[in-house]
């Protein structure tokens, strides 16, 4: 244990401690303050996170003192801080977003105040180590969600807000049964511990199943195609704000939780899992780019590219190659900022025009900048030459085609179509809104430059995933050589020496 | 021992499937809770039942694993909260569509909030897409009739 294991709680507690701050009766300039202030603190413990885990290095704190196989411990890696800091930067922006844009009514009921309890939840599910406090750390993520979903209580909230909770707590009772039946069968909840004992055991089919069902909880939660039903139907009923976050990074929990069981702790497993994920992922593609393309509303559109997006990490993750997985880790980064900044320049464009619609025409007059930004939005999120998106998903393509199982090479034809497909949504989107003469009785309106701002920001940290794909992809590369190799992360959470389980005792020690 | 709570379990999740497939929603809600409780039976299931064996260090043992139950209690404290939720997320959506039925909840919600029925979710709290009355938004570009000549 390092000098430094603090961080590992800073980024969980700083939200959780800044959203119970927000509670108390305040002034708008006060709780707008203490929340941006919360979600800049939870970024830059985060960014401490992202430079102490650079050289590998695993940072564990147990809780309340208990050690590693017994306690709960939250640990970081590369892969979690990694993840940690791209949900920090979506929760800046978000806020941000919340900030420029006042809405009283759901101010006054706690919208800031659960916005940073939803943080703490995430943060908690990237970085604990833990399969049960995983459970609980989605729960307190999902309390929050389910809070904020239904916030405001319109007609279109409460319908799909409710299929959302249901949805979710069926899925969430599977997670508790999982966390049950691993440890029936291999007697801890430690994911470090859970994957020395399952490395012991060999293949097996009863882990296999935990590990199915871990898959299809998951899956459910990140939206993979047949479980993902309640997505477009839930986000564009959220408001902008917190729409944003929402589509950035809570699907990416589910793929996040993906990564972590099936690369770092049931590694023996992978044959079963990879061939679900593959197929679920190749779906899921082509699903979330034919649905973008049918819709006509701004946020409908944009949340089937977030589950289009999962699709291309699942199938990363389900092609299992070194190569592959680092793909996934990298298009995890484009994914977040890409969502973050597309819904931040739909919050614009839906204040400007007034309506929901797309079909708008001649913005381009009135939003120049905003325009230049959904451009490079939608060429990172098709994947074309010049932008970061590109670079990922030529390296899940070619990943894909190297592994060249048929399986593989189908659901690499099914990543070009659905870029395709996705490049005909965004053109349509164009075309509809931005292009054109601009009708002479529709209205303009006028939208806070901060509103403008946190798009403007969203797109130049887009940008910056060109300018700076050579570091993060030798990150990649480092996290997919972690998470391939599970030895170290093992080491760092429970030590050199091999865990050695008391005996139970009998009774007679207590009677004295 | 196994073999009775493995058919009870069965019996709570078929129970609450079914529930769960209703179109009444506070049978939804139950439906939750039943498979709720089936899956805390089985983690005390498949942890071990020993029916002699107290959780408890002050007694004399052998002692039954005391980590499921903990695993239980947190999973109940859990279920407790989110069926709280639930119910209160059905309540206001009966208020809202007054009627306790999924099929009509969702008719009845889908209908445009400027309907001839005039029903409004929650007049206190009006979604963003409607423009805020106390704050008038400002035009940049004045609206002109369709058919209106030049000004």
């Amino acid at each position: 244990m390092s000098d430094l294991a603090w961080l590992t709680l800073a980024p969980i507690l700083t939200p959780l401690g800044f959203g119970l701050g927000l509670l108390w009766p305040s002034p708008r300039p006060v709780r707008v303050g203490l929340a941006l202030a919360g979600a800049a603190l939870t970024l830059a413990f985060s960014l401490g996170l992202l430079v102490a885990t650079a050289d590998g290095t695993v940072l564990t704190s147990a809780l309340g003192g208990w050690r590693a196989p017994f306690g709960i411990v939250m640990t970081a890696d590369r892969l979690a801080a990694w993840v940690s800091v791209l949900a920090a930067v979506s929760a800046l922006l978000a806020v941000w977003q919340a900030a420029a844009d006042p809405d009283p009514a759901r101010e006054r009921h706690h919208l800031l105040a659960l916005m940073q309890f939803l943080f703490a939840g995430v943060q908690m599910s990237f970085l604990t180590g833990d399969l049960f406090n995983l459970f609980v750390a989605f729960e307190v993520m999902l309390v929050a969600s389910y809070a904020l979903a239904v916030l405001g209580s319109t007609r279109e909230q409460l319908r799909e807000g409710f299929r959302y909770i249901v949805m979710n707590l069926a899925a969430s009772a599977l997670l508790v049964v999982a966390c049950g039946l691993a440890y029936g069968v291999l007697g801890t909840l430690n994911f470090a511990h859970l994957a020395q004992r399952s490395a012991q055991l060999g293949p097996n089919t009863t882990v296999t199943a935990v590990g199915v069902l871990l898959l299809i909880v998951f899956a459910a939660k990140g939206a993979l195609f047949p479980l993902g039903f309640w997505l477009p139907g839930t986000y564009p009923a959220l408001p902008p704000a917190v729409g944003t976050f929402f589509a950035a990074v809570l699907t990416k929990v589910g793929v996040y939780a993906l990564l972590r069981v099936f690369t770092t702790v049931f590694t023996g497993e992978a044959g079963v899992t990879n061939t679900l994920l593959l197929l679920f992922g190749t779906v899921t593609m082509l699903y979330g780019a034919l649905g973008a393309a049918s819709q006509r509303e701004w946020r409908r559109i944009l949340s089937f590219l977030v589950v289009s997006s999962v699709g291309y990490l699942a199938f990363g993750l389900g092609v299992g190659t070194g190569e592959a997985v680092r793909a996934s880790v990298g298009y995890f980064a484009v994914s977040v900022l890409v969502t973050t900044a597309l819904f931040a320049v739909a919050a614009v464009a839906e204040r400007a025009s007034g309506s929901r619609l797309v079909r708008v025409r001649g913005m381009l007059d009135f939003l120049p900048l905003l325009a230049g930004c959904f451009l490079l939005c939608a060429l990172t999120v098709a994947g074309l030459p010049p932008s970061g998106g590109f670079v990922a998903k030529y390296a899940l393509v070619r990943a894909g085609l190297a592994q060249g199982s048929l399986l593989a090479v189908l659901g690499v034809v099914s990543a070009l179509l659905s870029s395709l497909i996705t490049l005909y949504a965004m053109l349509k989107v164009w075309r509809g809104f931005f292009w054109g003469q601009h009708p002479a009785w529709l209205p303009v309106y006028r939208v806070s430059p901060s509103l403008h701002v946190a798009a403007y920001t969203a797109s130049a940290l887009v940008a910056g995933l060109t300018v700076f794909a050579g570091p993060i992809f030798a990150r990649a590369d480092a996290t997919a050589a972690e998470l391939r190799d599970n030895a170290r992360y093992i080491r760092g959470v429970l030590g050199d020496a091999p865990v050695v389980i008391p005996a139970p005792p009998t009774g007679e020690e207590a009677e004295k | 021992m196994e073999t009775l709570f493995a058919l009870l379990i069965g019996l709570l999740i078929g129970t609450g499937v079914f529930l769960l497939l209703s179109r009444v929603i506070v049978r939804v809600v139950l439906g939750l809770s039943f498979i709720t409780y089936g899956g805390n039976l089985a983690i005390l299931t498949v942890a071990g039942l020993r029916e002699d064996a107290p959780p408890l260090l002050t007694l004399r043992g052998p002692y039954v694993d005391p980590l499921p139950q903990a695993l239980i209690l947190t999973a109940i404290v859990i279920g407790f909260a989110t069926t709280a939720l639930l119910l209160t997320v059905a309540l206001r959506a009966y208020q809202v569509a007054g009627h306790d039925d999924v099929e009509a909840f969702g008719d009845n919600l889908a209908r445009d909030p400027e309907a001839e029925d005039g029903l409004i979710a929650d007049p206190e709290h009006q979604g963003p897409d409607r423009p805020d009355p106390e704050e008038p938004r400002t035009l940049v570009y004045s609206a002109r009739s369709p058919g209106g000549g030049e000004p």
